[in-house]
C-alpha cells in the first residue's frame, strides 16, 4: 500500500511537471503572438495614415474634376435640376397599369446626341429656372 | 488473540495491563490519523494535477484576464493633423525614411549604384556611384523616400543600404489653401500660415493625435480658386483674391489667394516680407506667399457704399423715399467726383445705391459727418488689423487726418484700404441682422458668437434689399445666379499711384451674398489689374470681370452648402424696387 502511494505520488509529480512546461511553453508562444499582434496593428495603422494621405492626394477636387470630365461629361447642376421640396414630384396617375413583368423594364430616355464636352462647360451654367 | 493475551498476563499487575491497553488504542488512532492524512494529500495532489492537466491540454483559452498587458505602440508623428470641415486631411505627418549607405561593406559600387538608379530614378548615376566608392562609412543616399520606394531599395536585397525615419510634413491638395495651412520647415516648425499661428499646439507631443478642425471646405475652396484661376487668366490679371463666409457663424470656408504656392515645395515660392504699402501690393505678384485675402490691403470702391448706407439708414439719417441731386459732378477744393454711371438726374436713396452714384454718396456721406463715419468704421474693425488666425494680417490704411474730401470719397471705398477679409466681415454683419462677428479659420461650434450688434435687424433688412436690387438692376447683373437670390455690390477702384489714381489700373471686386431672403454665405471675388476682353467689351469693371466668378462659385457651391434654389418672392422687394426708375 504504501509503495503504491509512493508511485503514485511520483507519477504524479512527474505528470504535473510536464504539464505545467507545458503550459508555460504554451503561455510564452501566445505572448510571442500577442505580441506580433501588436506590432502588425501599429505597422497597419501607420500604413493606414500613408493610405489616407494617398486617399486625400488622389481624391483632390482638381483630380476629380479632371476625370469627371474625361469619363462622366459631369457639370455643376442647374438650378432648374434641383428640387427642394418632394411635395412638387407628381404621384404615378391612379388607374395606370405600371409595367410589373420585368424589374429592368425602367428605360433611361435615349440621349440624342453624344454628352458634350468640357469645353461646353462655362457656358451652361446659369440657365434660367 | 487479543482475548487470550489478555487472559495471559491477567496475573501481571492490573495497572500495567492496562497501560498496554492505552497504548494499544493511541496507535491505533495515529495511525487512523495517519491514513486520513495520506488520503486527503493524495486527494489534494490528484486534484492539483487533474486541475493542471486542464489547463495545459484545455483548448479554451482561460477566461480570467492576464495580468501583463501588451500595449500597442502608439504612431508617433511630430505634428498634428490638419483637416477640414468634412474631415479631409489637408496637412499630415508621415513617416518617411532616408536612404543611407555604408561604402565600406559595398563590394561592387557599380552593380550597387546601377540597381538602386534603376529603383530611383531621382538619382544620378555617376553621383551614387562616386558616393558608394568612397571610403566613408556613412553616406546619405536620398532623403525622405516614399514607402514603396523603400520597399523596393529593401527588395534589392543589399545589406549596405539602411534608413533612418524622418518625420515629414505632407499636403496632399498641394496649393489649394496653401494660404490658409501655410508651411512648414525641415525640421518640421511652422513658417507660415495656420501652421505657424498654432505651431505649438500643433507640435504639441500630448495632442498630436488630436486634429486641428478647420472651418474651410475644401470643395469650396476649389471651386472658388478654379473660377479666380480661370478669371485670372481670361482677364490676364496680376493677382486674384476670394472669400466664402458664413454670415452666421464667421467661419471661412474657402480663401484664395493668387498666385499662390505649393506647399509641399515652398523652394521656388518667394518671400516678399510684408508690403509697404497698398500701393505696392501688386508688386508682389508674383510672389506666392503673399496672402493678398488678409495680408493685402486694397481700396475696394463702390462696396463700401454699403457702410455708409448703413450708418446713414440705421442712424435715420435718410429713409428710401429721400434722395440726392446727382445732376452734375461735385467739386470739392481741387478734386471731382463724378459717377461712373452716371443719370445725370436726381436719385433717390435706392438709386444711388443701385447706380453706384459716387456723387450721391459722398453728399450722404457729409450729411453723416466725419465723426460720425469714423466712428462707425472703427466698429466695424477697418481701422485695425483683422483678427484671424493667421501671423499675414495687414494694417488697413487710412488718412491720419479726416479731412472733409476724405469722408466723401471714403464714403465709396477711395482714401481707405482695408484687407478682402475685413470687408467679408462687415458685409456679413450688414446682413446677418446686424451682428459683427469675428472671423476665424477653426471649426469649433462651441465658440460660435452672438457677435456685437452694430447696426439694427431693420436696417440690416433695408441693407439686404438695397444689395438684392444692386444685382437685379443694378452694376452686378452678372453675379445673378438664378434660382439662389443673390444680392451683392461691384466695386471699382482705379489704384493709387504717386501723385493720385491709375486709370487704367483696377482693382474689380464683387462682393455677393445668397439667398438673400435668409443669408448665408458672403462670397468676395477681387482681380488685381484685370483687362477688358472682347466678350467683356473691354470693360474691366467689378461687374465684368469679378461679378460672373461670383455667380459661378454660388452655382457650382450651392447645392454642396445645402442652399436649395427656389422661386424669388418679389414681394420682399416691392417697396424698393419702386423707387427704382430704369
Amino acid at each position: 500500500m504504501r509503495k503504491v502511494v509512493t508511485y503514485l505520488a511520483a507519477a504524479t509529480a512527474m505528470v504535473s511537471g510536464a504539464a505545467v512546461l507545458q503550459l508555460k511553453m504554451t503561455v510564452q508562444e501566445r505572448t510571442e503572438e500577442v505580441r506580433a499582434i501588436a506590432q502588425k496593428i501599429h505597422s497597419d495603422e501607420e500604413a493606414i495614415r500613408v493610405l489616407e494621405a494617398e486617399w486625400a492626394y488622389l481624391t483632390t477636387p482638381s483630380v476629380l474634376q479632371n476625370r469627371s470630365i474625361q469619363f462622366l461629361a459631369l457639370m455643376p447642376p442647374r438650378a432648374k435640376q434641383i428640387l427642394h421640396d418632394p411635395v412638387v414630384i407628381p404621384f404615378r396617375p391612379r388607374g395606370v397599369d405600371v409595367e410589373q413583368k420585368d424589374a429592368s423594364s425602367v428605360v433611361l430616355p435615349v440621349v440624342a446626341k453624344p454628352a458634350r464636352k468640357s469645353a461646353k462647360k462655362k457656358s451652361m451654367k446659369g440657365d434660367s429656372l | 488473540m487479543n482475548a487470550i493475551s489478555t487472559s495471559m498476563n491477567a496475573g501481571l499487575t492490573s495497572s500495567s495491563h492496562a497501560g498496554a491497553e492505552v497504548r494499544r488504542g493511541g496507535i491505533e488512532l495515529a495511525r487512523n490519523r495517519l491514513i486520513f492524512a495520506v488520503l486527503f494529500f493524495c486527494v489534494a495532489f490528484f486534484g492539483l494535477a487533474a486541475r493542471t492537466l486542464e489547463l495545459g491540454f484545455s483548448a479554451e483559452a482561460p477566461k480570467r484576464v492576464v495580468q501583463k498587458q501588451i500595449t500597442v505602440p502608439p504612431v508617433r508623428f511630430a505634428r498634428s493633423d490638419i483637416l477640414d470641415r468634412n474631415g479631409e486631411i489637408l496637412a499630415t505627418s508621415l513617416e518617411m525614411a532616408s536612404l543611407f549607405a555604408n561604402p565600406q561593406s559595398i563590394k561592387d559600387p557599380d552593380e550597387a549604384a546601377r540597381k538602386l538608379v534603376a529603383v530611383l530614378p531621382g538619382l544620378s548615376y555617376a553621383d551614387v556611384k562616386a558616393k558608394l566608392s568612397s571610403n566613408k562609412k556613412f553616406v546619405w543616399l536620398q532623403r525622405k523616400i516614399s514607402p514603396r520606394q523603400k520597399w523596393a531599395v529593401n527588395a534589392l536585397g543589399i545589406p549596405a543600404f539602411g534608413f533612418k525615419s524622418e518625420d515629414e510634413r505632407l499636403y496632399p491638395h498641394g496649393r489649394l489653401a496653401a494660404h490658409v495651412i501655410g508651411y512648414s520647415g525641415l525640421d518640421n516648425q511652422g513658417l507660415g500660415g495656420l501652421e505657424h499661428f498654432f505651431d505649438e499646439r500643433l507640435s504639441d507631443p500630448d495632442r498630436s493625435d488630436v486634429a486641428l478642425k478647420l472651418s474651410l471646405d475644401i470643395r469650396v475652396q476649389y471651386a472658388l480658386a478654379d473660377e479666380l484661376e480661370a478669371a485670372k487668366r481670361a482677364y490676364q490679371a496680376k493677382g486674384a483674391t476670394g472669400l466664402v463666409m458664413d454670415v452666421n457663424t464667421g467661419e471661412v470656408l474657402a480663401m484664395v489667394s493668387l498666385p499662390d504656392f505649393d506647399p509641399n515645395n515652398t523652394r521656388g515660392a518667394k518671400d516678399c516680407e510684408l508690403p509697404k504699402q497698398a500701393a505696392n501690393a501688386s508688386d508682389a505678384s508674383e510672389c506666392g506667399l503673399f496672402n493678398r485675402a488678409t495680408q493685402g490691403v486694397y481700396e475696394l470702391g463702390s462696396t463700401f457704399k454699403t457702410f455708409t448706407f448703413a450708418a446713414a439708414l440705421d442712424d435715420g439719417l435718410v429713409s428710401f423715399e429721400d434722395g440726392y441731386d446727382a445732376t452734375k459732378p461735385l467739386k470739392v477744393s481741387r478734386f471731382t467726383i463724378s459717377d461712373d454711371h452716371p443719370k445725370n438726374r436726381y436719385l433717390t436713396v435706392p438709386e444711388i445705391f443701385t447706380f453706384s452714384s459716387n456723387i450721391g454718396t459722398a453728399q450722404m456721406a457729409l450729411d453723416l459727418g466725419a465723426d460720425r463715419q469714423q466712428e462707425f468704421l472703427n466698429e466695424l474693425g477697418f481701422l485695425r488689423p483683422a483678427t484671424i488666425e493667421l501671423g499675414e494680417v495687414g494694417r488697413p490704411l487710412f488718412p491720419a487726418k479726416w479731412r472733409k474730401v476724405s469722408t466723401m470719397t471714403i464714403s465709396y471705398g477711395h482714401g481707405i484700404a482695408v484687407s478682402p477679409l475685413q470687408l467679408a466681415s462687415g458685409i456679413a454683419s450688414m446682413v446677418n441682422g446686424g451682428r459683427l462677428l469675428p472671423a476665424t479659420l477653426v471649426h469649433n461650434p462651441d465658440n460660435w458668437q452672438q457677435g456685437k450688434q452694430v447696426i439694427t435687424p431693420a436696417t440690416s433688412r433695408q441693407i439686404r434689399q438695397l444689395l438684392r436690387m444692386a444685382v437685379t438692376k443694378g452694376t452686378g447683373g452678372r453675379a445673378d445666379a438664378v434660382g439662389y437670390r443673390v444680392g451683392g455690390k461691384t466695386g471699382t477702384a482705379e489704384k493709387p499711384v504717386a501723385g493720385g489714381y491709375d486709370r487704367k489700373a483696377l482693382i474689380s471686386s464683387f462682393v455677393g451674398v445668397y439667398p438673400m431672403d435668409d443669408p448665408q454665405y458672403v462670397v468676395f471675388a477681387l482681380l488685381d489689374e484685370p483687362k477688358g476682353t472682347k466678350e467683356t467689351f473691354n470693360f474691366a469693371a467689378g461687374g465684368w470681370v469679378a461679378a460672373p466668378v461670383v455667380r459661378n462659385v454660388i452655382l457650382r457651391t450651392a447645392p454642396l452648402l445645402g442652399v436649395a434654389p427656389k422661386k424669388e418672392d418679389t414681394g420682399l422687394y416691392q417697396n424698393v424696387a419702386m423707387m427704382i426708375e430704369e
